[in-house]
């Protein structure tokens, strides 16, 4: 049994009341006067002369009253703290003996705080920062996004027509904008730089309720086609590329144009991406195609009008418009939703779920918690009894709990605030960028949340089992021993939460499951292209100094010949766009010698993409039939195109495209001519790495002098490391044109990057499976064995009668398993349930994927039989007779 | 009538308390009683200024009481040395001893010529 633990200050109730300072005081002054009075009688004063000689020998009483009380009542002050610290400190001292002489016990407990405190408080700051948090705007929750909705189950932005219909006829909104950005070519400053410029239309600054830093947003007059040539600059470039001239006169930049800059907008607005730049939309003629969905569309709700209502009005406003220009429309309604939600929405489901499953951990480290603590409890009930019996006050004894426990639950504080921070700081690392968690810190409230649950949990179990114990049950407590407390009722309790941890780990367990075999296929998904040893170098051609066809085509002939003399460099090309780069500029063709589409005589829809150099050679794109563009310079003898493997296969399936004529629509407004397809190359994702293989055909820049590919990712294969080759690039595109900044990159990592969104929630859930499997084990091997400790004496009887070590064993398994194989079976059921969550995070397997259940189930089914088959070996090494009289 | 009595010097009454106490615990009126008697009432002490020195004492821990009866039934508050008490009773009696030794090695001297 523990040793007696208890202080000195435990035996002994005080023999006599500690009088209030005042009565003490007075009390003694009056004793002394009575005394000195009766004296001074006995000399023969009469009784009032003899008190009132006493009190004149005594001085003044009343000072001397006053005096007395404020040295007794600092000196009891004193005495008081004096006890209580030093109290506190025996108390920390017995504590930490007690907690060193349980290694298990201590490291299970704090290891399950600090999983419990961790994971939460890390996970529900991240949850708080992209879901709960609303962005950086005023009335951030009535901004919106506006998309139209194609009858293919796609969408696409809207075109400028219709925007200006929408715009005129809603009346759900305060403010509507189109606005688009890129990465631009910014000339005028020291040197020349990269920056993303927006292109925005009238009312894009309403739309965020922003108000300009410095000088004016552009007015009406300024968004009109013809208007002088006027620039808004961000507060980051006014301040550190422009140096924070205090006036904006003569302050210029150029890109497309000559831009005087006339405002600055407030520190911190950089809409849409990192935008520095914003000039008017409708300074550039913007056409009236209906189909072309080039820009996109944001507003600012009016108060009160729900997203979902005004959406409903733009669909009737689109509904009357395709009356009009149908076949050349091809919107069939409108989709609004809140700008929070087309950033993060995606990330939504994900996140809700590993909330749930950080909230369920929390509360199986409470479960196993409480488990322990009351496991623990049950087992000195002995000495408790015995310290009572010895005259403990039960204050004490309680005190005594509360000093074990808090101890408990500061070093779990601390090693979980550890924690949190650490596991912030990973999926910081994981995390997608367009989440934008860099500057997400553990969260004040919601650490501050975990620790109290934690500390009201360990205290609250730490101190049932002392409570229980009154001291009128003292003596029948200390008859029956350590089997006094110890019920069918109680072991039915932690079974059920044994069982509710077995469900939750496999409930988690089979989801990650899922999510790393989705990401595995999403890993292994063939994408058409190779981004091994290729760098990518982006440029514009500020349109400022590349105005026509020919001085851009000279550009890029001249770049793609320094590059290729680059030591190491195998083979350069370019393209308008990469692979995996969300959506894709697309458009209607007619292909020759097909029926005409219902809606006109265009009768395919393709991705388009305009290709120099050894594009498909630096990407490793197969070419599968006829040849690619030639690369000696000089143009191809008739116009001709390169289709790949998806569009071939759309149009003909069964015949060599090859000598096969397509027609692009709008190309060459009025002057539309044949292109005849000279070769068919592999398909490449070139969206994601999930989207399926779209119809994509190349033009070669040579083809016609209509086409200006000022925006150009150039793709250069190499041996050569980035560090040795990337000054030599900058020096191969610099010996052409010293006003061209170029941004340099590994592909690969473009590559990498693109699937970040599934692998962050797949880290994320299979941390969280990893820390349920071991709030299980660990929740199964406390249960087993405190079960195992109770019935210490009932396993040495049936040892003694006779009973196998084997049989034995297999007793405590059995019963274990009466808690696990329930726990397996409704996690098995939930795992359906929450795979249908998952759904929409999978890619190429079933969310009731048997596979990734059974390694659930499994997993667990080994890690309970293996934590309960310690404590059933424990068991079997008891020596029945002193089993029998352990207590 | 003229007060005759001499003025303690300041710090010697706590000494004439702990001497007083080193024979036994006692009461405030008990002490004040044996000082009054054994200096055979010769010393000008208030009554009264006996009890914050006591309280003072406790304070610092050189004292400590409890309530007990007296022998007349009485409630009264007794005081006793505590080892610390004793031992610093004892270092300021002998630095009295020194210092009335050296006072009185002062007054009793004679000087064969000039001092100076």
């Amino acid at each position: 049994m523990t040793r007696k633990t208890h202080g000195p200050d435990d035996e002994g109730l005080p023999m006599s009341r500690v009088k209030p300072v005042a009565d003490d005081v007075r009390k003694e002054l009056e004793f002394h006067l009575h005394e000195r009075a009766r004296e001074l009688e006995a000399r023969g004063m009469s009784a009032e002369q003899a008190m009132a000689e006493a009190r004149a020998q005594f001085g003044d009483r009343r000072i001397v009253e006053q005096e007395c009380e404020t040295i007794e009542t600092r000196r009891r002050g004193t005495k008081r703290r004096a006890e209580r610290w030093s109290a506190l400190r025996q108390d920390i001292v017995v504590g930490l003996r007690v907690l060193r002489k349980s290694p298990g016990f201590t490291l299970s407990a704090v290891l399950m705080l600090a999983l419990g405190i961790g994971a939460n408080s890390a996970v529900f700051s991240i949850v708080n920062r992209v879901l709960l948090r609303p962005l950086p705007y005023e009335n951030a929750n009535r901004i919106v996004t506006v998309v139209e909705r194609h009858d293919n189950n796609g969408w696409g932005n809207l075109p400028w027509a219709n925007f200006v219909d929408i715009r005129a006829q809603s009346k759900s909104f305060d403010a509507l904008a189109s606005y688009s950005s890129g990465p631009a070519t910014v000339l005028g400053l020291s040197s020349p730089i990269r920056a993303n410029v927006g292109i925005v239309s009238a009312d894009f600054f309403k739309v965020f309720s922003v108000r300009p830093f410095k000088g004016r947003f552009m007015n009406s007059d300024e968004h009109k086609f013809g208007t002088p040539a006027v620039a808004v600059v961000s507060y980051s470039f006014w301040r550190d590329r422009l140096g924070a001239p205090s006036s904006l006169e003569n302050v210029r930049v150029r890109t497309d144009r000559d831009y005087q800059v006339i405002g600055v907008a407030p520190d911190g607005f950089t809409f849409p991406e990192s935008n520095h730049i914003w000039t008017a939309l409708e300074a550039v003629e913007r056409g009236t195609s209906r189909t072309s969905h080039n820009d996109e569309t944001i507003g600012l709700l009016r108060s009160g009008v729900e997203p979902l209502v005004a959406q409903r009005e733009v669909d009737g406003i689109l509904s009357g418009l395709s009356k009009i220009y149908l076949p050349d429309f091809d919107a069939v309604g409108a989709k609004i939703v809140t700008l929070q939600e087309t950033l993060n929405g995606s990330f939504r489901t994900p996140l809700y779920l590993v909330l749930g499953a950080s909230a369920l951990v929390l509360l199986a480290a409470c479960v196993n918690l409480a488990s322990a603590m009351l496991a623990r409890g049950t087992a000195r009930t002995a000495e408790f009894t015995v310290r009572f019996a010895l005259g403990a006050t039960r204050l004490r004894v309680i005190r005594q709990l509360v000093v074990e426990s808090g101890m408990l639950a500061f070093a779990g504080c601390a090693c979980g605030l550890l924690l949190a921070a650490g596991i912030l700081q990973v999926l910081r690392a994981l995390a997608p960028e367009e989440l934008h968690l860099e500057q997400v810190t553990l969260d004040g409230w919601v650490v501050g949340f975990a620790l109290v649950v934690a500390v009201i949990t360990t205290l609250l179990f730490g101190l049932l089992p002392a409570l229980r114990l009154s001291r009128a049950n003292v003596s029948l407590a200390l008859r029956d021993g350590s089997r006094g407390t110890s019920g069918v009722g109680r072991m039915r309790a932690w079974n059920l939460l044994v069982a509710t941890e077995v469900a939750l780990a496999v409930v988690l367990l089979s989801s990650s499951a899922l999510l790393v075999k989705s990401f595995n296929k999403v890993l292994q998904n063939n994408l058409g292209f190779s981004a091994d040893s290729v760098f990518a170098a982006r440029i514009e051609l500020p349109e400022i100094l590349y105005e026509d066809g020919a001085s851009i085509r000279t550009f890029h002939e001249r770049a793609l010949a320094n590059l290729r003399a680059l030591p190491g460099v195998s083979s350069v090309g370019f393209v308008n766009r990469v692979p995996l780069t969300g959506a894709n500029p697309s458009g209607a063709l007619m292909v020759e010698g097909k029926p005409e589409s219902p809606k006109g005589p265009f009768n395919a829809y393709s991705i388009y993409r305009v290709v120099g150099g050894e594009y498909f050679g630096a990407l490793q794109i197969p070419l599968l039939k006829g040849r690619v563009f030639r690369t000696d310079g000089l143009p191809e003898p008739t116009p001709s195109v390169v289709i790949d493997e998806a569009f071939a296969r759309e149009q003909w399936p069964n015949e060599d495209p090859i000598g096969k004529r397509v027609m692009v629509r709008g190309m060459d407004p009025g002057n539309e001519s044949w292109l005849t397809i000279i070769g068919v190359v592999g398909s490449v994702r070139n969206q994601s790495p999930t989207t399926p293989f779209a119809a994509t055909y190349y033009f070669d820049y040579h083809a016609r002098p209509a086409f200006r590919v000022r925006r150009a990712i150039y793709t250069i294969h190499t041996s050569a490391s980035e560090t040795a080759i990337a000054p030599l690039i900058r020096k191969a595109f610099a010996d052409v044109d010293n006003q061209v900044p170029v941004a340099i990159s590994d592909f690969s990592e473009t590559v990498t990057d693109s699937s970040a969104s599934r692998r962050f929630p797949m880290a994320l859930f299979t941390a969280f499976a990893a820390v349920a499997l071991v709030m299980a084990i660990v929740g199964i091997y406390a249960v087993v064995s405190y079960a195992v400790a109770q019935r210490t004496r009932e396993i040495g009887v049936r040892l003694a009668l006779g009973a196998t070590p084997l049989g034995v064993r297999t007793l405590v398994l059995t019963s274990a398993m009466q808690a696990v194989v329930p726990g397996l079976v409704v996690g098995a059921l939930l795992s359906f349930g929450s795979a249908s969550l998952l759904r929409n995070q999978l890619y190429g397997i079933s969310p009731f994927d048997p596979v990734a259940l059974v390694t659930g189930v499994a997993l667990l089914a080994v890690a309970a039989l293996v934590s309960s088959a310690l404590p059933a070996i424990r068991a079997t090494r008891v020596d029945p007779l002193l089993a029998m009289r352990a207590e | 009538m003229t007060d005759t009595r001499l003025r303690l010097l300041k710090g010697t009454f706590d000494v004439l308390i702990l001497r007083t106490l080193s024979w036994g615990p006692a009461h405030g009126y008990a002490i004040s009683r044996w000082i009054a008697s054994t200096s055979q009432n010769d010393l000008k002490i208030e009554e009264g200024a006996l009890y914050p020195a006591l309280r003072r004492l406790e304070e610092r821990g050189w004292i400590e009481s409890d309530w007990q009866l007296t022998e007349t039934g009485r409630e009264a508050r007794f005081y006793k040395l505590t080892d610390t008490g004793r031992k610093g009773m004892q270092a300021e009696l002998a630095a009295w001893e020194r210092y009335v030794a050296a006072f009185a090695r002062v007054i009793a001297a004679r000087p064969e010529g000039s001092i100076a």
